[in-house]
């Protein structure tokens, strides 16, 4: 009798996607990833919530995957070669050993586990450390071997210094929206990665995408992305963030299934960007003036 | 009759001086004659015992005879005996008192029914009490007698002597003055003397020394209310002196004039409502009429009536509270007006629209009322029109256009989102040289002929007369135009009729503004639209205009979405049907400001061919236009370009046409003057370029003002005075106008007074830098709303040596403190160990695991350890008394904070200050404040090393209106060299309005991400201002508003602690600070060891 498994899992290095994810390029994002790829130049993408950068990663693996594949193929005819995603979210709580790995207790003795970044390395795939200046100090200097010509992980516990398999890349996600004197990534981090900038796309291209994503019309979608865009203009007015295309995605998916626009907008946009009442309102009539 | 047979007849009469006789044979012949003899011997018996009384009655028996005649007259005999009489007890009193008597008899009796003449003498009577002073009293009385009798009955003249007697107890020269007065007051009473003159009987037993300001203001105020009203009035005014008011004259003056603000027709409204007010609160009364108008302008007479009934609802609960409600001075009343008006203030939506207008233009855009742009005074008049002048976007104080508030908030946004589209679809980036999609440019063109015109002709007169002066000028003014000309003014320079071709430029942007907005913002359609429809009405009959004017008018409607119903001049259908279309095409396509002006041009060459005459009725039709067909540029419009170039298009004009006036005004669209909104954008510019150290040729105040005589913008003639002065003051006004985008440098001055009122009204912040808020008033268990304003300054800079001097000072508690400070920073980095979750197991505990394992015992699975992560992330706000109280010195006068004997006149207030701080300059010993400056340099240098966000604060001030609050160094400013300086001139100032300075600091607080956050609070006693702690026995006022500000810092996270030196503070401290900290020095020299303890112990 075998039990029924309920729920998909992955085993970490055989994690990717099987389907093309959808990305609209918004400048030469695609380019420079490939080039920084070619040379395994680690990459910062610096950009606010919900812009686009985790699809862009996702985007990006499945591509360079496909490509490995299509090469590895003449040569070699093996299906096992791949470019595994590891995403690891950072958090104020992430040490070292959550990255690299520690000692566990089994029975009476003690047994080691890789971490995810460990992992990541040995695999040779895509590490993408989202929203990385939320971890703690100590934890991003770590990474610091792996982001030069070294690309080497120290396991310190075990006495081990790990190489990178060939197709490993470092990428990190970071949110200068934020920005606190607390929260800012040293310079000796910052000067070990490739940046590239993201923003919202502009309205035109945001449109399409909220009509691709959510399933609603033209005319919905771009009343969206307008949306989108006068929201945004009150940044720095009361509004830490302006609204995310996700957000954006997410009120066009309620509308699609049948919520009033307003309302939608109402649930899914402006209670989600401010607690504050007065902002709240303005947003409400702002919504109310493009909305039918 | 002889001289002789009269000393026979009459012989007495010869004892007394002459006028007794000569009055006496002068009347004897004017007596009637149907007196028998006996009855004339009668009379002269009763005049010659009346001159026989005394030595001085003979006066009295002169004006007797001299009267008689005309008295009997008016009476028969029988009463003329008791008249006689009644004169002779008078004269036993008094002569003189019996003189005056008679002599106002005639005027008196006409009025005056016989029967009653016993009581009025006995009314004199009464008065006269045998001393010289009453004796003046009454004798007026009767001098006054016939005009008082013209006014009222003798019931009511009755009344009034008694009034007058009662008054004569405590004052005769008041009640002689208030009989004079009676002269002139009783006319104007009308109907309701009886009212007046109870209200004013019991005016005297409760407070008699106002009686005559009551005669004087009631003069004043009685003609202020509707006649019919006015008993109502006096009856109220006198439920108030029966139920303890004071000041009555000054509050009938007060109530009389809040009722005249109002239309007569609510007088009876308000006055029964007070009635009822009467059986709840009379003292509410006075309030409740004193605010009445400025209710009526928010709310109907039902809403009213309503706003009533709540606080009727208050004040049984709460007659302080209801006292407040009715005064308006109180959160509840203004949310309950704010509830049932229909109308929209401006103050109330300000911030959501505010920020609506920004997210819809994205740019900084400031909202603010149209008066705010009036009185600034460069070139808008209208109070009432919504415009905007490229960065700020001006709308009414308040809306009140419709019967629901949904609707009015809507036309409110209309509006704005009209004037925001001016800035959002670009009416103000308007490029003379861009190209417009929708038409062939036709700008330069024209301005290239127009050029060449002037050329030409400039040609022709140096032909004529090389005279320097004219090459001179044509050269300022070219490079006037150069520098200084907007793109909007080149355009406009274009058109001989500069009037003319703004109107239509206004006509043709606004409809493509609106069309622009329909598509764009789909859910405000519907009430654009109906808003559209309702400027319908407002629109002038298009038939009573001339040609030009009527097609400017019916463009106007077109573009208001009105298609039918409009009437046109027959004979100018085509040229209409062409306009149409060239409006259209603007409106139905995706275009630019510059489209807009290409059509202008178009329209207006169009225009300009047909002269501005008045149209026959029957030469008007309703229009049908076949809409399929676009428009191309006729061929004419080359003709007419070349008109327009040589500025000939006006010369065709026939005889006698009229000039060309001004549309009346779309209400909602308002006031658009893009010309002087391009000047104003770029005049700024320039500021911006100067003050950055760029060059820029500064446009002086004459290139301004001669800018500005061009514009067709500015109506002059709504402006008081010549045009050129007016241009003058416009242009100086703009050139300030513009310079005030500049940052400020902070300026040192220490703030005028100015004097508000306690019992005032609510405040606006004014200045920049300035905050409001409101005050807790504990009586009425309410807010009262934006009672105080902050002013927010920078501390002057002094001497940066004061600080490391102390520091020197101090220099062994300085080390000791600092070290135990660095200690706090490892504290925050301890290991924690024995956790079942951690970083890492802990090797030892794990051997320990093992070997209980091995023991067989059970392990303890405790074994993780990991950094404690408590971070530090602390915000600490100190807030220092910086009163005048401390400058007392250290070892004197702590038991005088109690005492506060200021002066309340601002002006003495200062003289009085001065002189105390005077004293203290001379003196050489610490004061509090010292020791307060000192704690906050060893704070400064322990707070450095743990790296904590700290701001440092003072405040004083004096009254309500003037809480100053002075920055030390600012939550988020880094320690420097000035902040070292402005530590140096702490300097004790007026008083200590606790209030507002904590719900500032509190408010700063509450801007930093901060995970604790501290209000510090360091005083030297208890809260004290004008109007906060001295009303008498309110001192707790100030204590409750103090502690309700330290409830709402903590309502937001922001734990508060108060310091305090004031050995008396147990008192009212517990009260203040109820469950948070405080603590009291036993001595001050304590403070900054104690300080900083405490600090520690606070943060951990």
């Amino acid at each position: 009798m075998t039990t029924k498994t309920l729920y998909k899992s992955y085993i970490i290095e055989e994690y990717q996607l099987d389907e093309e994810p959808y990305y609209v390029p918004v400048g030469d994002e695609i380019e420079l990833f490939e080039a920084a790829y070619r040379e395994r130049l680690p990459l910062i993408f610096k950009g606010p919530t919900g812009c686009g950068k985790t699809r862009f990663v996702e985007y990006m693996s499945y591509k360079l995957g496909v490509e490995l594949r299509k090469n590895s193929k003449r040569t070699d005819d093996s299906d096992s070669v791949n470019l595994p995603l590891v995403t690891i979210a950072c958090h104020e709580d992430l040490t070292s050993s959550d990255l690299v790995g520690r000692y566990l207790l089994e029975g009476d003795q003690t047994v080691w586990i890789d971490g995810p970044l460990t992992r990541a390395v040995k695999a040779g795939g895509i590490c993408y450390l989202d929203e990385v200046v939320e971890a703690r100090k100590d934890t991003t200097v770590l990474i610091h071997p792996l982001t030069d010509h070294r690309r080497m992980l120290p396991v310190e516990k075990r006495g081990e210094l790990l190489e990178a398999a060939d197709g490993f890349l470092l990428v990190l996600s970071y949110n200068p929206g934020y920005q606190s004197a607390l929260k800012d990534l040293k310079h000796s981090t910052r000067q070990r990665f490739v940046s590239i900038e993201f923003d919202y796309p502009p309205l035109e291209i945001e449109a399409q995408i909220v009509q691709h994503e959510a399933g609603v019309d033209e005319k919905t979608a771009s009343q969206l992305a307008k949306l989108g865009e006068k929201i945004r203009n009150l940044k720095e007015h009361g509004l830490g963030e302006g609204a995310s295309t996700r957000l954006l995605i997410y009120a066009g998916k309620l509308i699609a299934s049948g919520i009033p626009p307003r309302r939608a907008c109402q649930v899914s946009v402006n209670w989600a960007v401010t607690d504050d009442h007065s902002v709240q309102q303005s947003i409400t009539e702002i919504i109310a003036s493009i909305f039918e | 009759m002889s001289e002789d047979s009269i000393n026979d007849k009459w012989p007495e009469l010869k004892k007394f001086p002459e006028s007794v006789e000569k009055n006496f044979i002068s009347s004897l012949s004017a007596m009637p004659d149907a007196l028998s003899e006996s009855q004339i011997r009668d009379w002269y018996q009763q005049g010659i015992s009346l001159a026989s009384q005394t030595v001085r009655s003979w006066e009295s028996a002169a004006h007797f005879f001299a009267v008689s005649p005309s008295v009997l007259k008016s009476m028969p005999y029988s009463y003329f005996e008791k008249w006689m009489e009644c004169g002779e007890k008078l004269c036993n009193e008094s002569p003189t008192l019996a003189s005056a008597y008679f002599e106002s008899s005639p005027g008196t009796m006409s009025q005056l029914r016989s029967r009653h003449i016993e009581e009025w003498a006995s009314l004199g009577d009464q008065l006269y009490k045998g001393t010289w002073k009453s004796s003046t009293l009454a004798c007026r009385f009767f001098v006054l007698s016939p005009i008082l009798l013209s006014q009222l009955s003798f019931n009511q003249l009755q009344t009034f002597s008694q009034f007058l007697d009662k008054l004569a107890h405590r004052s005769y020269d008041l009640a002689l003055e208030c009989l004079n007065l009676g002269e002139q007051i009783f006319p104007l009473v009308g109907e309701d003397k009886d009212a007046f003159l109870s209200l004013a009987t019991a005016l005297v037993e409760t407070g008699w020394r106002e009686v005559k300001s009551f005669f004087d203001s009631g003069a004043k105020a009685l003609p202020r209310i509707d006649p019919d009203e006015r008993i109502r009035f006096l009856q109220l005014a006198e439920n108030l002196v029966k139920n303890g008011g004071t000041n009555i004259p000054g509050t009938m003056l007060e109530i009389s004039q809040s009722l005249a603000e109002l239309d007569q027709e609510k007088h009876s409204v308000v006055l029964a409502l007070s009635e009822s007010l009467l059986e709840f609160e009379p003292l509410a009364m006075p309030d409740f009429i004193n605010s009445s108008p400025m209710i009526f302008e928010k709310l109907t007479t039902s809403q009213f009536g309503k706003w009533y009934e709540e606080g009727v609802n208050v004040i049984q609960n709460n007659p302080d509270a209801g006292i407040a409600y009715f005064k308006v001075e109180s959160a509840h009343s203004e949310n309950t007006i704010e509830m049932l008006s229909s109308g929209i203030e401006f103050d109330r939506i300000k911030t959501v629209m505010e920020m609506y207008c920004r997210g819809l233009a994205g740019a900084e855009i400031k909202l603010s009322s149209t008066e705010a742009l009036v009185e600034k005074n460069i070139g808008w008049v209208s109070k009432n029109s919504p415009t905007t002048e490229g960065s700020t976007v001006f709308v009414p104080t308040i809306v009140d256009r419709y019967p629901t508030k949904e609707e009015n908030f809507a036309w409110f946004k209309v509006v704005s989102t009209h004037q925001v589209a001016h800035l959002e679809f670009g009416s103000f980036i308007f490029d003379f040289n861009k190209k417009s999609a929708l038409f062939d440019d036709l700008r330069a063109i024209l301005e290239k002929k127009q050029l060449d015109a002037i050329e030409n002709s400039k040609k022709s007169n140096e032909i004529l007369d090389e005279s320097s002066s004219t090459t001179e000028f044509s050269e300022t003014s070219q490079n006037l135009e150069k520098a200084w000309i907007s793109d909007m003014q080149r355009f406009f320079n274009l058109f001989e009729d500069r009037q003319l071709s703004l109107d239509i430029f206004t006509v043709v942007e606004s409809a493509r503004l609106d069309a622009k907005v329909l598509v764009e913002y789909p859910g405000i359609k519907t009430f654009y639209l109906q808003v559209q429809n309702d400027s319908l009405d407002d629109r002038p009959d298009i038939k009573e205009l001339p040609a030009r004017e009527a097609i400017v008018e019916f463009m106007l409607r077109v573009s208001l979405q009105q298609y039918e119903g409009v009437s046109i001049p027959l004979k100018y259908k085509s040229e209409i049907q062409q306009i149409i279309q060239i409006m259209k095409r603007v409106t139905l396509h995706e275009s630019l400001v510059e489209d807009s002006a290409e059509a202008s041009i178009r329209i207006y060459a169009i225009i300009a061919s047909i002269p501005n005459e008045d149209i026959p009725e029957e030469d008007w039709e309703d229009p049908s236009f076949d809409d399929e067909e676009d428009y191309e540029d006729p061929d004419e419009m080359e003709q007419m370009l070349m008109d327009m170039g040589m500025g000939m298009e006006m010369e065709l004009r026939p005889e006698g046409e009229e000039d060309y006036e001004t549309m009346q005004e779309v209400e909602y669209r308002g006031d658009f003057k893009p010309e002087l909104s391009q000047l104003m954008n770029e005049m700024r510019m320039q500021q911006q370029d100067q003050s950055g150290g760029a060059q820029g040729d500064p446009l002086t105040q004459d290139q301004l003002k001669e800018l500005l005589e061009n514009s067709a913008e500015l109506d002059m003639q709504t402006v008081q005075g010549e045009i050129q002065e007016s241009s003058g003051v416009f242009a100086d006004n703009l050139i300030k106008e513009a310079g005030t985008n500049l940052p400020q440098s902070p300026d040192d001055n220490q703030g005028k007074y100015v004097h508000v009122d306690e019992d005032g009204g609510e405040l606006q912040p004014g200045e920049p830098e300035t905050f409001v808020y409101d005050e807790w008033d504990f009586r009425a268990e309410d807010y009262k709303p934006r009672w105080c304003i902050v002013k927010q300054k920078l501390m002057q800079e002094g001497d940066p040596a004061y600080f490391s001097s102390t520091l020197n000072e101090y220099s062994t508690l300085v080390t000791r403190i600092r070290r135990q400070f660095e200690m706090m920073v490892p504290e925050m980095l301890r290991k924690e160990r024995k956790l079942s979750d951690g970083e890492d197991i802990d090797i030892d505990d794990v051997i320990e695991n093992m070997v209980d394992i091995k023991a067989g015992s059970s392990p303890d699975e405790k074994f993780y350890w990991r950094r404690n992560k408590v971070q530090r992330d602390v915000a600490v706000a100190f807030l220092l008394d910086t009163s005048a109280s401390t400058a007392e010195a250290i070892d004197e006068g702590k038991g005088r904070q109690d005492e506060w004997d200021a002066p309340d006149d601002p002006v003495e207030y200062m003289v009085w200050l001065r002189t105390r701080r005077g004293q203290q300059m001379r003196r050489s010993y610490k004061r509090i404040i010292d020791v307060e400056k000192e704690s906050m340099v060893l704070l400064i240098n322990a707070l450095e090393a743990i790296g904590d966000v700290y701001g440092i604060y003072g405040f004083s001030g004096y009254g309500r209106e003037n809480v100053e609050y002075y920055t030390v160094k600012d939550l988020q400013e880094n320690f420097s060299d000035k902040v070292k300086r402005r530590i140096d001139r702490i300097a004790p100032l007026h008083a200590t309005r606790m209030g507002p300075a904590i719900r500032h600091t509190a408010h700063k607080l509450n801007q930093i991400d901060a995970r604790t956050k501290i209000l510090f609070l360091i005083s030297d006693g208890r809260p004290q201002d004008r109007g906060y702690s001295r009303e008498g026995v309110e001192k707790e006022y100030a204590v409750h508003d103090t502690k309700m500000a330290l409830d709402e810092a903590k309502k937001i996270g922001i734990n508060s602690f108060c310091l305090t030196v004031d050995k008396s503070g147990h008192d009212y401290l517990k009260t203040m600070t109820s469950d948070m900290g405080y603590e009291i020095l036993d001595d001050i020299n304590d403070l900054p060891e104690r300080l900083l303890v405490l600090y520690r112990r606070l943060t951990m």
